[in-house]
């Protein structure tokens, strides 16, 4: 069973390759979904001044369900939550993004290389980052709650979500694994 | 067209004093001992205090977790979502 271990003053993962590969496209959707790189393709501006001091002129509050709960409103009232919006939400997008991609550059070693093996030196804060938005995303997509391990565990084997259910499960242990060695 | 007069009838010093508040509220996902990893290092409290308000939110639906000014707590908020939790800023209604 994989796990996060204290070496030193430091932290290290240990996974099987099947684990670095599941985790890694994970990673990998979640990149796509929240926009890898230039986030100004996901805004409408057209409005030269603004491209130009790195402030999109029009941010929309995102229709997809797993965004708005990874950047979600501020406010209560709208009018306020889209102000609030429009001056943090691409600082926000680019500290999620910037933590899954460290995470990313540290599975592809196992992956390219084949087999499973130990991450050494692990920022344990921006995994832990990293794989709460991981299970957040998860958890919108699967409609989680309080009933939803019953649930799980009640699904026939051959259902697709099962598997899907099961990683997002997995991923909650990993990470009660690795803040029992912070707390 | 908003009729600027009853904006004088507000009292500004009592909306000036009363103070903005950050809560942070209930969701089914994010383990406890994740919430109370998040209180303590953004917010620096004992381990039981943040253990307390954890619960609170827990068991309430809702925490205010930190009072100030309006830009104080827009930082709060902002460094809350940076970890995943679900957080707003209100103006404190208590008063």
């Amino acid at each position: 069973m994989s796990s996060f271990e204290k070496v030193g003053s430091g932290y290290s993962l240990d996974l099987t390759l099947d684990e670095a590969q599941i985790l890694i496209n994970l990673v990998e959707q979640l990149l796509e979904l929240l926009g890898e790189g230039d986030f100004f393709h996901h805004y409408d501006s057209n409005d030269p001044l603004a491209q130009l001091l790195a402030m999109p002129a029009e941010i929309v509050t995102p229709d997809d369900p797993v965004l708005l709960r990874l950047l979600p409103n501020a406010y209560a009232d709208p009018e306020a939550a889209s102000d609030f919006r429009r001056y943090t939400e691409p600082q926000l997008r680019g500290a999620k993004q910037r933590n899954l991609r460290l995470v990313r550059e540290q599975l592809t070693v196992l992956v390219d290389e084949h087999h499973g093996g130990v991450i050494e030196e692990l920022d344990a804060d921006i995994w832990l980052k990293a794989i709460n938005d991981l299970r957040i995303a998860l958890s919108i997509r699967l409609e989680i709650n309080e009933d939803s391990f019953e649930t799980f565990e009640l699904l026939p084997d051959e259902d697709p979500q099962k598997s899907v259910y099961a990683v997002y499960f997995w991923l909650g242990w990993l990470q009660e694994n690795l803040l029992g060695l912070l707390l | 067209m908003v009729n600027t007069l009853t904006k004088s009838e507000v009292n500004i010093s009592e909306l000036i004093d009363r103070p903005w508040i950050t809560i942070v509220w209930d969701d089914p996902v994010n383990l406890m001992n994740y919430v109370t990893h998040v209180f303590i290092k953004l917010f620096g409290f004992s381990k039981e205090r943040a253990h307390e308000l954890m619960m609170q939110v827990h068991n309430e639906g809702r925490a205010v977790v930190s009072t100030g000014t309006r830009e104080e707590m827009e930082r709060d908020v902002q460094r809350l979502h940076e970890h995943g939790l679900w957080a707003t800023l209100q103006r404190d209604d208590k008063i």
